[in-house]
């Protein structure tokens, strides 16, 4: 309880010098009275917001001066009056200018003592509490501000938090401050239907702890003030607050601003900053030269609900049932509250940073995207001229196709007549059907020798066998060879080492490399017309593929444009074969050359690099 | 199924270098009572000619060493030019209209339908026959006029073009006497009654057949 102070002023006459009439540089001096001694919790709070808040209203500097009666230990009349003695020899050369008191229940400071020791100075006073206010005071001259305990209030934050409250403890003294405000509580308490009220006044303070350890749920504990208790100790509010709040098994609510932050939940307290504030106010407003006299004693009721969001944490209370104008203490700033600045820096670094990345990943997506177009265009591009160079075999591998399906085609007739037969020769039909089943297959492997090379595919890389690759494409030449009389004539060591990549497209460079050579010998005299196609390991470890035919060579002057896309020395030609081709084995990390024989043709042979160890 | 040929008088010698196809087809040829012979290459063929042999050749057009056409005019120069049915895989048409030009019978695909093979190799026969045939009246002809001196021949050349004695007498620098002496002696070694039969016998025979045109009547200018 207390912190109140109360601080009167005596209106004094029209002498007071207004501080208006103060010259700028000149001090002005107020003199400060408590009933109480300094560490009142509550006091301390409300001194200093009047302080603070008169410096600002006043432009000459404010000399403070307070005195500490200290009535809590020194109750006799005997301490009150060398109190008084002493404040009128240790003020007696001094100007002042306002006296403010805090008088709590005792007026006899507002009144009495600075009238009889500076009848001249203006009195202003404010104090918290219960009691009623002397008549005399108003009537003398002195003004003030009187807040009370706002215990409707509180009840009714109380009921809003905890709609379930069925109980209420009350923690209160046996003073007759205390028993003002129980009093009061007591009043308050008729508004709330059907809530048990129970006043803890009997036990003394100390034992309080224990109790409220165990409270059943739908309680809440309530604390008024104990100038005294059972045992004739005095407690602060906020000491009350400290040691059972922590340890109460259900909310506790309190009276007074200064007390939260000591485990409370809250109540609509007296906020001592505001009243601090009200009363600088009426202070300077008398300092101004307001006559005392003509300004009513104000008693305010209402208080100013607020509560420690710790607690609300705590016992698990909603926020979304405070009233509006609750004011809630202790929340920890939010991050972006504290570091605002920091982290808009931070988020625009961000951003910027993610718009760059972003930026950077659509450019990459987009120059992919570009890549994966020129590699389907290429892989197209491949795949029109292997069907070109097909198409010259067109008529050769038919030739090779209606061989076998021929001799199928003579086999079945000649069969059917065998049936017809009165004993047919089972052992000439037996030999038949052999013969018909491994010319289906022959068919069948020149089909299938077509289709890999027809087929529209992406570049697939594997690991090789050169050597097979070899035949097989050779084979694919090889009607086309007959037919030209041309001989081929193939050079593959048995082992060979592995390579590593796209079988079809480099079928498909060997293939065309085949063709040039034969196209090359259509005027070399016929026995001559000899193609070779010889593979080996060259001295770099990369395996070295020549085709070399026996034709009119390459002019000199084309040497270098051979390769070139569009180059052809052909009627017929498309020119894209050896640029094609050229691309593939680039591609596989080889390379490719032409040159002239010695004696006659050219040689075109290309490099691909070798894996490892040689292909077993 | 085909009728077997009524007279397989002769052979039906096939060369392939496939040799699966060539068991085929001497397979089918068997089967429709053709004698069959097969060869793998034209060169063991054209080792094996002589002129005893009758019936015709069914060749691949498209083969290593000797192909089809060349087979073809190396048998037309030979003793026994036997008809010729190409086969081939896939024709195309230059090839095509050499070999009908080289004399070909036929010229089939492989895969062409059974009749049509048989009625070539038929037709083959008929005319390998009819040629054979030929060749021995021409033989026989020219066995004839074998018989005459170079004399004779040089006065049978000018009486066919329808020379008169003085002018044939003229030309060769004889006296027109022994030129009536050769006509009397040409006539019954050939044993020709007539100029006119003499004319046929010539033509027949194919003789003089390369001066005959551009060889004009020398006593024509001088007219």
């Amino acid at each position: 309880m207390l912190g109140f102070g109360l601080v009167c002023f005596s209106a004094l006459d029209s002498r007071a010098q207004a501080p208006q009439s103060t010259p700028a540089s000149q001090p002005i001096h107020v003199l400060m009275i408590f009933n109480e001694s300094q560490d009142v919790p509550g006091n301390i709070v409300l001194e200093q917001a009047v302080r603070v808040e008169m410096q600002k209203l006043v432009t000459n500097r404010i000399e403070f001066s307070s005195e500490y009666l200290d009535a809590r230990h020194f109750s006799d009349q005997e301490h009150f009056r060398v109190f008084q003695d002493y404040l009128g020899r240790k003020y007696a050369g001094q100007q002042l200018d306002l006296i403010l008191v805090f008088p709590s229940r005792d007026y006899r400071l507002a009144r009495e003592l600075p009238n009889t020791l500076f009848p001249d100075v203006p009195v202003v006073f404010v104090a918290v509490n219960e009691m009623e206010v002397p008549e005399a005071i108003a009537r003398l001259g002195v003004t003030g501000i009187v807040q009370r305990f706002d215990l409707r209030g509180t009840l009714g934050l109380m009921m809003r938090l905890q709609p379930d409250t069925r109980r209420i403890v009350v923690i209160g003294g046996t003073n007759e401050v205390d028993r003002a405000t129980l009093g009061r509580i007591a009043e308050a308490s008729r508004a709330l239907e059907g809530i048990e009220f129970e006043f803890w006044t009997n036990r003394p303070v100390a034992d309080v702890p224990r109790a409220v350890r165990s409270l059943p749920e739908g309680t809440v504990v309530l604390i008024s003030t104990v100038v005294s208790d059972a045992s004739g100790q005095t407690y602060y509010m906020s000491q009350l607050a400290q040691m059972l709040a922590p340890v109460a098994s259900v909310p506790v609510y309190v009276l007074g601003g200064w007390v939260i932050g000591s485990g409370a939940v809250g109540g609509s307290v007296v906020d001592s900053q505001d009243l601090g504030t009200r009363t600088a106010r009426l202070a300077v407003h008398v300092l101004n030269g307001a006559d005392p006299e003509q300004i009513p004693i104000e008693v305010v009721t209402k208080g100013t609900p607020m509560v420690d969001w710790r607690a609300l944490k705590r016992w698990n209370m909603k926020q979304n049932r405070l009233p509006a104008d609750c004011v809630v203490r202790y929340r920890p700033n939010s991050i972006w509250e504290e570091h605002q600045t920091l982290i808009v820096f931070v988020g625009v670094v961000f951003l910027a940073q993610a718009m760059t990345i972003a930026a950077l990943l659509v450019q990459r997506m987009q120059r992919r995207r570009a890549e994966m177009e020129i590699q389907r265009q290429r892989t197209e591009l491949a795949h029109v001229a292997r069907v070109s160079t097909l198409g010259q075999l067109a008529s050769a591998l038919t030739h090779e196709l209606n061989q076998p399906l021929g001799a199928i085609l003579r086999n079945a007739e000649a069969a059917e007549i065998f049936l017809q037969k009165d004993q047919p020769n089972l052992e000439e039909i037996r030999a038949i059907l052999a013969d018909i089943r491994r010319d289906d297959r022959r068919a069948g492997d020149v089909i299938d020798r077509m289709r890999t090379l027809f087929k529209r595919r992406s570049m697939v890389s594997g690991r090789l066998d050169f050597r097979n690759l070899v035949e097989d494409t050779v084979a694919l030449a090889r009607p086309d060879a007959e037919i030209r009389q041309i001989q081929i004539i193939t050079q593959v060591p048995p082992q060979l080492p592995a390579v590593h990549g796209d079988r079809v497209q480099l079928q498909q460079v060997l293939l065309n490399l085949i063709l040039n050579g034969m196209d090359a010998m259509n005027t070399t005299p016929r026995p001559e017309r000899r193609l070779t196609v010889r593979v080996s390991e060259a001295k770099d470890g990369n395996l070295l593929v020549a085709v070399s035919d026996r034709g009119t060579g390459i002019a000199s002057e084309d040497i270098v444009h051979v390769f070139e896309p569009f180059f052809t020395t052909k009627a017929s030609g498309m020119g894209m074969g050896l640029a094609i081709s050229r691309t593939i084995v680039q591609a596989h990390g080889g390379e490719i050359r032409a040159a002239n024989n010695a004696l006659s043709g050219a040689t075109f042979a290309f490099t691909l690099p070798c894996l490892d160890q040689p292909n077993p | 199924m085909t009728s077997a040929p009524a007279n397989p008088a002769g052979t039906v010698f096939i060369v392939d270098d496939d040799a699966s196809f060539l068991r085929s087809v001497s397979r089918l040829l068997s089967a429709v009572g053709y004698t069959v012979q097969t060869f793998e290459s034209a060169q063991e063929f054209l080792n094996r000619l002589n002129p005893e042999m009758s019936g015709c050749v069914v060749a691949d057009l498209q083969m290593p060493g000797i192909n089809g056409l060349e087979l073809q005019k190396a048998l037309k120069l030979s003793a026994n030019p036997l008809p010729v049915i190409f086969l081939t895989g896939q024709g195309d048409i230059p090839t095509t209209v050499m070999a009908m030009r080289g004399g070909a019978v036929d010229y089939l695909v492989k895969r062409a339908p059974k009749e049509e093979l048989l009625a070539a190799v038929q037709q083959a026969f008929e005319r390998g026959a009819k040629e054979r045939h030929q060749r021995d009246h021409l033989r026989g002809l020219r066995s004839r006029f074998d018989q005459l001196s170079q004399r004779e021949l040089e006065v049978l050349e000018r009486v066919v073009l329808g020379w008169m004695n003085k002018q044939i007498a003229a030309d060769l620098n004889i006296i027109e006497r022994t030129v009536k002496l050769h006509r009397t002696n040409l006539t019954r070694k050939l044993g020709v009654q007539s100029v006119a039969e003499l004319t046929r016998l010539v033509d027949e025979a194919g003789l003089f057949k390369s001066q005959k045109d551009n060889r004009t009547n020398p006593a024509e200018p001088g007219r």
